[in-house]
């Protein structure tokens, strides 16, 4: 095996340059023409985004995982570990706390308390290529389920294999499946939802952009299972690298035979287009995404009758998340009850997080389920930066609730994260520290809601309206303590009263942080003070006189010209002019750390 | 039958029916706000939530198909909650004062309002008040306070379409109006636009209506439960106190309308079980109570005319009419009621008048079409006629009675219907009946200028068919149906089957071109320009535009009774629904009156044969390099008796510009035409003096005009056109 070079140039990655590195490296290898001793592989996300742009470089028996890269580092690559299998330490991951480095991969706790059973792929796969697919026992699959199995038969085993459902509501997949294959009609669809809108969530994208063919195996499959002709795979604009890797996967699938008439020389036949959403968060519900891709306006609609009876374009219709379709390639290849051994008694298999906010370890994350939150935040995540301390855990993005630090060892499964107000969702889990307010954290999930709403319901479209405008007064200081009982008046009523999920879902996050963090509320209306001193009407910004050396920095720096003082002498901030930016708190110099905030407000 | 338990009852419920639908049936209210009983279920408003046993949240019944056993509670304390909780939410955003306010009786007892106030805040200030939807809620849901704060969208009332005000403040996002326009009317003119809290109905980039294809058929103004659509003509008149079903005498499809009447005054007509047109919508109040309306009878002297009573009048007419006996002539307008035609048929004898005819010709008329005869194995084939703007009550019944049928358009010009339908084929004009010969036969190599693929299509269309041919009959000459083609004439003469059965040849040309009469009496049309008469006697509902010895005000057909015979062939009632205006009086009672005066028995019978095929007229072939253009002539479907609706009416003004000659772009560029300017168009035997309006709904070197009786009897013709004068600024006009 020649050396190899994998860049990860997923969107994250090229976001922090990653395709800087993939031409200095092409460009450097042309140069020295070195084609013959070693290959370059540009893949999909490797996960890790705190480190992107990162590479491993395969060597024999090794995988050496370097972060952070620049272009100008890819000489010292080439040269020295690629042809001189020499380990450059500082490139290597270290950890924040305790500094120590790793070389291989799999050392790295970030990846090796995972299990990487959907992204593992990424690393050995360029997404454009099928034949990469191929080689890392891509398409067996779907070899296996057409040539050993009946329709009825894969049913029955992703049945038995527990899968539920990875877009939120955890509904059983096989049984989905079912009810769809049950149905009556001559025409069926398998869509597979790509419209992945949560605010800090991006596993699907990463599978697609990544792993595109794991994805249409499935769908494959499982279209062979309901019996479904056409597939359709809604994905949004906002997406420009997956909709290009998903394109280019159906149609190397296409020539393959994997798609169209008789697939694999059987009688089954199938295909797939691909419907590119607007990028509206409520067009992941499915009835939206119905509408959406018939050419309507992205409105939910009542059910029943359920898409998998009565779905797109009036036939039965069974629609998926991207990570479920994922997780059929492989419950096939490896059969059920190897899945069910994975996870707890009622949600089985991996599940992958975006691991995002104040975390050390910021990335994807694939876990077996009922792993607590706190392997995941404290082992994987490495922690909170900076010796904060953790104060809560929003999952299931808007739509989910936070979880404080007293709930950490809640095991991570359905039915937990439901009883503890919030949600599976698709997977973004963001993490808080001290310095986060929850009534800001509140009003701002619920603004994006509120934004998002489709406006079909008025208590969706005005309900939450009315609860952001209450939040925002409080966080402004004009609270009333019996705001607290309003909002949790409206919230259950919205929760009641609405007709999708996003509207049923919606309070959840004022909802979590009033039964959780209570006295935060209090602290804001009672008291107007912002503990976390975030909420810029509840705090002001003053220098402690024993701390200042008089540097003149924040002077220098002040929009308002809010602060006096002499060189070398105390300044002071002018309570009257303060527009409270935020800047002096941000430049005075770490080692004085002279400017406070405190709450509540000077007047 | 489904059997399922409401509120303890056990009812019976229907297959495929909602929960809302079965408690309707079993006489349970619940209330409800976004659905309605024409529409596609919408679950939006959530009012009508009930709670299912067994299941864990409440669910909207309008959504909700019955199942068996299914336990319903309609009415809880956790219900009412959140039905109030919906409707304060909503009207947070509606304007409320009056609405939650205990002195609303009082107020409206003392105070005058301003109803013409533009900014709508509370009911007293909106037209609506009375028939709100919003108002019936909050009484029954007991609101008496609204816990949110109020947000006013602050929009600008939109006025500038002509027919009906919008005043997106009071809309509730109920959503009815879009769905009667995508799903009634498939004009899909209306949808939401933005999301969330900024969600509103509009049109596509918030063109005005005129732009967007919009039919002006009213329909979202009927659904409409507040007051956020409204038609502008009655908006202020009130509450309707008195409702009279009658038929609509505006074209040949005599469709059942509803006139609403306050204080004897019609306030706007609705349509009674079915669909109307814009004409039957929005014309028929407007015209009902319009200001060049004749109340009284005039008499000309010393060359004034002068208001004189009945008495004068009618003595004076049929002292006329007996003095010119046998050197009189009568023309007619043919929407008038067979009791009234018959009274003027056996008039006409007596006097002996030798020319007697209607004010256009009919052809086609005496053919009936019966909707009972339809299978579902129709398709329509439409040639030169636009459904949708002339009469898309009939395209709206085909549709519902036979499930989607297949249209083929046969048009020179883009009709809004042939944007709309299955298939147009566009041939060169003058040639349909080549195409529809085409269209008998079992393959095509492409005709008229249309391609061969457009013709395998209709083809493929049609097989296995029974095809019919649709056209309007005063607009389409020299075509006759193809073989096995059943034919559905249509006109703008509600009663053309009353007057073919009485037997009229003559034409109109035959009455005006003969040089012997010398007393005309005009109803609804009027003499060539330049000829004169001893006596020319004048009854209209409108002002005439010629000299006349002898004005009688007719009352209209919202203020008479009788019959008509329609389309189908079938006696409809016209019902009288308002006392005539002024001295107006019926037609029928002014030619008994005369009849009387003249001595005439009305208990004749009448003299009924059949008359004969009116011969197909001018058809053109290639260019003449004197004449290069060609002149498409259609008749004009929105007239009333002699009058044009679009003179009458600037609604309908704005809506078509029927009475310029319309243009293609390029050929107006090649003669430096624009909007508005005058033209010269001359052919063989003709000479119109028009203003030109400039669209791309007329093929190049072609000229369309909209005829109606008082421009006399025009063909499609080649003809050459001159600009003349000053252009004129367009849309100027008064």
């Amino acid at each position: 095996m020649k050396p190899t070079l994998i860049i990860s140039a997923g969107t994250c990655g090229l976001a922090r340059g990653s395709n800087e590195i993939v031409q200095a490296a092409k460009e450097y290898r042309r140069k020295q023409k070195l084609e013959q001793k070693f290959e370059i592989k540009v893949t999909g996300c490797h996960g890790f985004c705190e480190a992107e742009p990162n590479v491993i470089i395969l060597l024999p028996g090794k995988r050496i995982f370097y972060q952070r890269l620049k272009p100008e580092n890819i000489e010292d690559i080439v040269e020295r570990t690629l042809l001189n299998q020499e380990i450059i330490s500082e490139f290597l991951w270290s950890a924040p706390d305790t500094k120590k480095t790793y070389a291989d991969i799999d050392d790295i706790p970030f990846y090796k308390k995972q299990q990487r059973i959907l992204l593992g792929n990424n690393p050995s796969i360029e997404p454009d290529s099928i034949l990469d697919y191929i080689r890392c026992g891509g398409y067996t699959s779907l070899k296996k389920a057409l040539d050993e199995y009946k329709p009825e038969e894969i049913i029955g085993i992703i049945k038995r294999s527990g899968l539920r459902g990875r877009g939120g509501a955890g509904f059983p997949t096989g049984k989905k499946w079912e009810i769809c294959r049950n149905a009556r009609s001559d025409s069926k669809y398998v869509v597979c939802n790509a419209d992945e809108g949560d605010p800090g969530a991006y596993m699907d994208r990463s599978l697609l952009e990544g792993n595109p063919h794991s994805v249409i195996e499935g769908m494959i499959i499982g279209a062979y299972g309901i019996g479904a002709t056409e597939g359709i795979v809604y994905v949004r604009n906002e997406y420009p690298l997956a909709v290009k890797h998903v394109n280019m996967a159906v149609k190397q699938a296409r020539e393959k035979g994997f798609l169209g008439k008789g697939i694999l020389k059987s009688k089954f036949s199938f295909d797939i287009k691909i419907v590119r959403g607007a990028g509206a968060f409520v067009c992941g519900e499915e009835t939206a995404l119905i509408a959406s891709i018939e050419g309507r306006v992205g409105r939910p609609y009542a059910r029943p009758p359920y898409p998998a009876e009565k779905g797109l374009w009036g036939k039965p219709t069974n629609i998926n998340n991207v990570e479920t379709w994922a997780n059929i390639t492989q419950i096939i290849l490896k059969g059920s009850q190897w899945f069910s051994s994975i996870g707890t008694a009622s949600s089985k298999g991996t599940k992958i997080f975006s691991l995002v906010g104040k975390i050390n370890n910021t990335g994807l994350v694939e876990v077996p389920m009922g792993i607590t939150l706190r392997k995941i935040i404290y082992d994987i995540g490495g922690g909170i930066p900076g010796e904060k301390e953790f104060k809560a855990v929003q999952t299931g993005g808007p739509s989910g609730g936070c979880i404080p630090a007293s709930l950490l060892d809640l095991p991570i499964d359905y039915e937990s994260l439901s009883q503890a107000g919030a949600m599976m969702g698709s997977g973004g889990m963001i993490v808080m520290d001290e310095e986060t307010c929850m009534v800001d954290v509140a009003r701002y999930f619920l603004n994006f809601t509120q934004e998002e709403s489709c406006g079909k319901c008025p208590s969706c479209r005005l309900g939450t309206k009315h609860m952001v405008k209450i939040l925002d007064r409080i966080t402004r200081g004009k609270g009333r303590i019996e705001d607290i009982a309003l909002l949790e008046e409206i919230g259950e009523n919205v929760k009641l009263s609405s007709l999708c999920g996003l509207g049923q879902t919606a309070s959840n996050p004022v909802l979590t942080t009033i039964k959780y963090f209570r006295n935060e509320y209090e602290a804001h209306i009672q008291e107007k003070r912002c503990p976390a001193l975030v909420c810029k009407s509840l705090i002001s910004y003053v220098i402690d006189g024993e701390l200042c050396s008089g540097c003149t920095v924040c002077a220098k720096n002040c929009p308002g010209d809010a602060i006096t003082g002499e060189p070398k002498k105390v300044h002071t901030i002018d309570q009257a002019k303060c527009i409270k930016c935020g800047i002096c708190f941000t430049v005075c110099p770490p080692k004085f750390k002279a400017v406070k905030k405190i709450t509540p407000a000077l007047q | 039958m489904i059997k399922l338990n409401i509120d303890g009852k056990q009812v019976d419920a229907r297959k495929g029916e909602t929960v809302l639908e079965t408690a309707q049936r079993h006489g349970i209210y619940i209330p409800t706000l976004c659905y309605h009983k024409d529409l596609s279920t919408y679950g939006g408003c959530r009012l009508c939530l009930v709670e299912v046993k067994g299941w864990l949240k409440p669910t909207a019944s309008c959504t909700l198909p019955v199942q068996e056993g299914m336990e319903i509670i309609t009415e809880s304390p956790q219900l009412k909650r959140l039905r109030r909780f919906s409707l304060q939410l909503i009207l947070s955003e509606h304007p409320h004062a009056c609405l939650i306010c205990d002195k609303t009786k009082d107020c409206a007892q003392y105070q005058e309002c301003i109803q013409k106030a533009p900014v709508t805040f509370g009911c007293k200030f909106c037209a609506q008040n009375g028939n709100c939807e919003l108002q019936k809620l909050v009484e029954y849901l007991e609101i008496k306070e609204i816990p949110f704060p109020f947000s006013y969208r602050n929009k600008e009332v939109e006025r500038y379409d002509p027919f009906f005000d919008r005043d997106y403040n009071l809309c509730i996002l109920c959503g009815r109006c879009v769905r009667v326009c995508q799903e009634v009317r498939r004009a899909g003119v209306l949808d939401f636009h933005h999301r969330g809290p900024k969600t509103l109905v509009g049109t596509a980039y918030d063109l005005p209506h005129l732009e967007t294809g919009c039919q002006f058929c009213g329909a979202c103004i009927d659904v409409c439960p507040t007051g956020a659509l409204r038609d502008r003509f009655g908006k202020w008149f009130g509450i309707p106190d008195k409702k009279v079903k009658t038929t609509c005498m505006l074209c040949n499809l005599g469709c059942s309308v509803q006139v609403n009447i306050r204080n004897d005054t019609v306030v706007n007509t609705t349509p009674d079980n079915g669909d109307l047109c814009v004409r039957g919508r929005f014309g028929i109040a407007p015209l009902v109570n319009h200001r060049k309306r004749v109340t009284v009878p005039l008499m000309r002297r010393n060359g004034r005319m002068v208001q004189v009573g009945w008495k004068e009048a009618l003595e004076f007419a049929s002292s006329r009419l007996s003095a010119h006996k046998g050197k009189t002539g009568i023309i007619f307008s043919t929407q008038m009621t067979s009791e009234a035609l018959d009274v003027l048929a056996n008039l006409a004898r007596h006097v002996q008048c030798t020319a007697f005819s209607t004010s256009v010709r009919i052809p086609g008329a005496d053919q009936v079409f019966d909707f009972k005869g339809i299978t579902k194995k129709a398709a329509f084939i439409i040639v030169n006629t636009d459904l949708i703007s002339d009469f898309s009550p009939l395209l709206m019944r085909l549709r519902q009675r036979l499930n989607d049928p297949r249209f083929i358009v046969i048009d020179a010009i883009r009709s809004q219907f042939a944007q709309n339908a299955d298939l147009w084929l566009r041939p060169i004009a003058g040639q349909e009946q080549e195409v529809i010969d085409d269209l008998t036969s079992k393959n095509s190599n492409g005709i008229a200028g249309i391609p061969k693929a457009d013709m395998l299509r209709a083809l493929e269309l049609l097989a296995g068919k029974d095809p019919y041919l649709v056209y309007n009959t005063m607009s389409v000459t020299g075509v006759h149906s193809g073989k096995g083609m059943k034919v559905i004439p249509l006109n703008s003469s509600v009663n053309a089957a009353t007057i073919t059965r009485m037997g009229i040849t003559a034409t109109m040309s035959d009455v005006l071109d003969d040089s012997t009469l010398t007393c005309l009496y005009c109803i609804g049309a009027g003499p060539r320009p330049g000829r004169q008469y001893a006596t020319v006697i004048a009854q209209d509902c409108f002002l005439p535009a010629f000299d006349c010895d002898l004005i009688l005000p007719s009352a209209t057909f919202v203020e008479t009774g009788g019959t008509v015979v329609a389309l189908d062939g079938k006696k409809k009632r016209v019902r009288k629904a308002v006392t005539p205006a002024g001295k107006s009086r019926s037609d029928e009672w002014i030619f008994s009156e005369i009849s009387e005066m003249l001595g005439i028995s009305n208990k004749n019978g009448l003299v009924r044969n059949v008359p004969q095929q009116v011969p197909a007229t001018a058809r053109f072939k290639g260019t003449d390099v004197h004449f290069p253009l060609q002149l498409i002539v259609r008749n004009n479907c929105y007239v009333y008796r002699g009058a044009l609706l679009s003179q009458l009416l600037t609604g309908f003004r704005r809506l078509r510009n029927d009475q310029s000659a319309w243009i293609n772009p390029a050929t107006a560029k090649e003669y430096g035409l624009t909007d508005g300017a005058q033209v010269v168009i001359t052919g063989k035997t003709i000479t119109l003096h028009m203003a030109v309006y400039v669209t791309t709904r007329v093929p190049e070197k072609t000229l369309l005009i909209h005829t109606y009786s008082s421009m006399g009897e025009l063909v499609s013709q080649p003809v050459k056109l001159e600009p003349v004068g000053a252009k004129r600024e367009p849309g100027k006009e008064r």
